[in-house]
């Protein structure tokens, strides 16, 4: 038995029409267009990953074009006669009692090949035959198996949701719900999320449940941390290199770009000199090889990108170590964020001038400094259209 | 002056509007304009330095096109500013979408700073400029060709701007100092033109920012400003390295990097030119500088500036460690 109350967040607040899904303008504008241009492709792939409002821009689809929704899970995609039975007859009738009809394929991700011999097929067969259009969501299309798919259907990806958009969510969620949650706690859950709108309220309706909202750092890291700790001590204080050390992250629940932060933070609370030296110049060889896996999608590279971040790290040092060290949180993220905030007034000056200057933002705000001496008349102020804000910005003593 | 618009920022207030106000790159100007009289211009590529005049003959080529309806015919993109090519893309189409008013049968799109498009990106470009050559001329910019795609260079028609001339640039100067009523002594300029290197729109900023202070420029004048504007010294993060100090240094380095907007590209090019006058070795010095460059390409590669910066640094603090144990251990070491 589901209450009111335990509705999980993500469910209740889903997105009802297109204006509710946040942060996916692009993503809208294209799903419009094949809309608009169906039947010439049948099915749109929406994919992206998770938490960025895949399902959600699927039901808002049906509701703007006053559609049924007719939804089928990875789990039914079982085989060909439960497809046929299902959204064969259905795709051919019209529904009683609404106009339209969308057929919905979710997380098509889980249909594996082998296993549901012919239900990847089916999907094919289904989409030339289908009067009503079909969206299926995907979290990563770009796999082999999906390259028939990908040629029939039109490609639709949904990009990260900025955490800016996501504190937007939160806080519309916190009025409804009436919970009060300060904007700084809210935040650190927006960032935290990392584009994934659903984490984010999940973590939220369970911080609410709490007795004291302080605890929120410690929602859903408090695993992790205790996963990285290990991990970092077994590399910073064992010299040996063994099969555990290459290993050594396997058990750590944590984004790879997490465990470079955790690292590159920690180095210099257990080195020093050359060991130092050593150290980091493992850590930029793992981030070489990210850079090759990023630009040339080679994943093989992976091998040496967590051998060097676990053996290589490890290697810097020629004898155990003892002793006990209290590692810290990664910093670096949360300084940029804090600066982008504080600096936040620079950037949009920078965007004014530059528009009316033609020449790029970032060339503008290199060149903040001589800018400021330029931007001092009223004049020139209101040629550029500068907020009372900005004028304020301007005129601030530098703050060393 | 008699233009439509007169912008109190210098820059574009004394932005050359025809092809004659145009000072330097003269070969350039007598075929771009030729090529826009008649009234049917290829794809063009401006390469060059910062304040050349890229940008300037770019906006005169579609004033010229397309007289007082220009605005409605031509779109400016900046890739170092656009999220990504889809939005680049989705820009075009819309754009290109419409015909162009007026008696000239395409539209202009200027993509500046294209060469800071992925190699990607430039791929997906290329196909764009296919889709819309009917109607759409590109005008592209950038500092470096090499950086531009071949397939797409050979769509285009190339010219290479040259670094202003000291005498060019005092033309411009002169005509300023007259209008805005300033006196500039000839120390003064080449105070002016040294800080700039030979980019114009630098010099002229200068000398808004300069003339703020008094209409009477003088090189101390000149040399405060300059200075004021002038980014933290990335000195203070290698001083720091090379005392043993590596937790101050590559907090200071990101606190630059963050305060001043600058990229990891920026600042190895700053190490690169202040290792020479550190108080080191010179076989540390080569040393160093080699490492640096090592950094450089790591930085190319990689994923992650600030990690290869912190790398650098870390190499930096083990060179001042080396440093003074070898001056302790020979008696009256150098």
């Amino acid at each position: 038995m589901i209450s009111v109350e335990n509705v999980p967040w993500c469910e209740k607040y889903r997105a009802g029409c297109f204006a509710d899904v946040k942060g996916q303008e692009l993503a809208i504008d294209k799903v419009k267009t094949f809309l608009k241009s169906f039947p010439k492709k049948k099915a749109v792939v929406l994919h992206g990953t998770p938490g960025t409002g895949k399902t959600s821009l699927a039901y808002a689809i049906a509701f703007e074009m006053d559609a049924e929704i007719l939804e089928l899970n990875a789990s039914d995609l079982r085989n060909k006669a439960k497809i046929s039975e299902i959204i064969g007859p259905a795709s051919q009738q019209r529904s009683l009692f609404k106009k339209n009809k969308i057929i919905l394929i979710d997380e098509v991700d889980g249909v594996s090949a082998t296993k549901d011999r012919g239900g990847l097929g089916e999907l094919l067969g289904l989409i030339e035959k289908s009067a009503f259009p079909i969206v299926v969501t995907a979290n990563d299309i770009w796999q082999r198996k999906f390259n028939l798919l990908r040629r029939k259907t039109e490609l639709v990806q949904l990009k990260e949701v900025d955490y800016r958009i996501v504190l937007d969510v939160l806080k519309g969620v916190c009025e409804k719900e009436n919970c009060v949650v300060s904007s700084e706690v809210l935040t650190s859950i927006a960032i935290k999320a990392r584009g994934d709108i659903r984490a984010a309220l999940n973590d939220l309706q369970l911080l609410s449940k709490m007795e004291s909202p302080e605890l929120v750092k410690e929602v859903g890291e408090r695993n992790r941390e205790q996963s990285i700790f290990t991990a970092l001590q077994f590399v910073f204080k064992n010299a040996r290199i063994d099969s555990e050390m290459i290993r050594v992250y396997d058990e750590v629940n944590m984004p790879i770009d997490d465990i470079f932060l955790w690292i590159e933070e920690n180095i210099p609370l257990e080195y020093k000199g050359a060991e130092l030296a050593k150290a980091y110049d493992a850590l930029s060889l793992a981030d070489v090889f990210r850079g090759r896996i990023r630009r040339q999608r080679h994943w093989r590279f992976m091998v040496y990108e967590y051998f060097l971040l676990g053996a290589g790290i490890a290697a810097s040092k020629k004898y155990n170590r003892t002793g006990w060290t209290g590692y810290k949180k990664p910093s670096r993220i949360l300084k940029i964020w804090l600066q982008n905030q504080r600096a936040a007034k620079k950037k949009t000056i920078c965007q004014k001038y530059a528009k009316h200057c033609h020449i790029s933002t970032k060339t503008a705000m290199k060149d903040f400094m001589l800018l400021k001496q330029i931007l001092v008349g009223s004049e020139i102020r209101t040629e550029l259209k500068l907020s009372n804000d900005e004028i304020a910005y301007l005129d601030k003593p530098l703050t060393a | 002056m008699s233009d439509q618009f007169n912008s109190e920022v210098w820059t574009e207030k004394y932005r050359p509007k025809k092809f004659e106000d145009m000072v330097g790159q003269e070969e350039i100007l007598k075929r771009v304009k030729s090529l826009t009289n008649s009234m049917n211009i290829p794809h063009l590529l401006f390469a060059g330095p910062a304040g050349t005049g890229k940008s300037t003959l770019a906006l005169i080529v579609v004033k010229q096109l397309f007289g007082e309806s220009w605005r409605d015919n031509y779109l400016e993109l900046n890739a170092s500013d656009e999220r990504g090519i889809d939005v680049v893309r989705q820009k075009v189409k819309d754009f290109a979408r419409t015909k162009a008013i007026g008696n000239v049968p395409f539209k202009v799109i200027f993509l500046d700073e294209a060469d800071a498009l992925t190699r990607e990106a430039q791929q997906a470009l290329r196909r764009t400029m296919e889709n819309y050559t009917s109607t759409c001329r590109f005008v592209m910019s950038c500092n470096y060709s090499s950086k531009i795609l071949d397939p797409i260079q050979s769509r285009c028609v190339v010219f290479r701007f040259q670094l202003l001339e000291k005498k060019d640039i005092k033309k411009r100067i002169d005509l300023i100092a007259e209008t805005e009523g300033l006196s500039i002594t000839a120390e003064a300029f080449d105070a002016l033109y040294e800080a700039s290197e030979g980019d114009c729109r630098r010099v002229i900023n200068l000398l808004q920012a300069t003339s703020s202070i008094s209409p009477n420029i003088t090189p101390d004048l000149i040399n405060t400003i300059v200075s004021k504007a002038k980014p933290s010294d990335i000195k203070v993060v290698l001083d720091y390295a090379l005392s043993g100090d590596f937790q101050n240094s590559r907090e200071k380095l990101l606190d630059i990097m963050l305060k001043e907007s600058i990229s990891g590209q920026d600042v190895i090019k700053a190490i690169q030119k202040e290792v020479w006058n550190l108080p080191i070795d010179n076989s540390l010095k080569v040393a160093l500088t080699e490492k640096t460059g090592e950094a450089e390409f790591r930085l190319v590669e990689g994923s992650d500036e600030f990690i290869q910066l912190e790398a650098l640094i870390a190499s930096f603090v083990l060179a001042g460690e080396n440093q003074v144990r070898e001056g302790a251990g020979v008696v009256g070491g150098v």
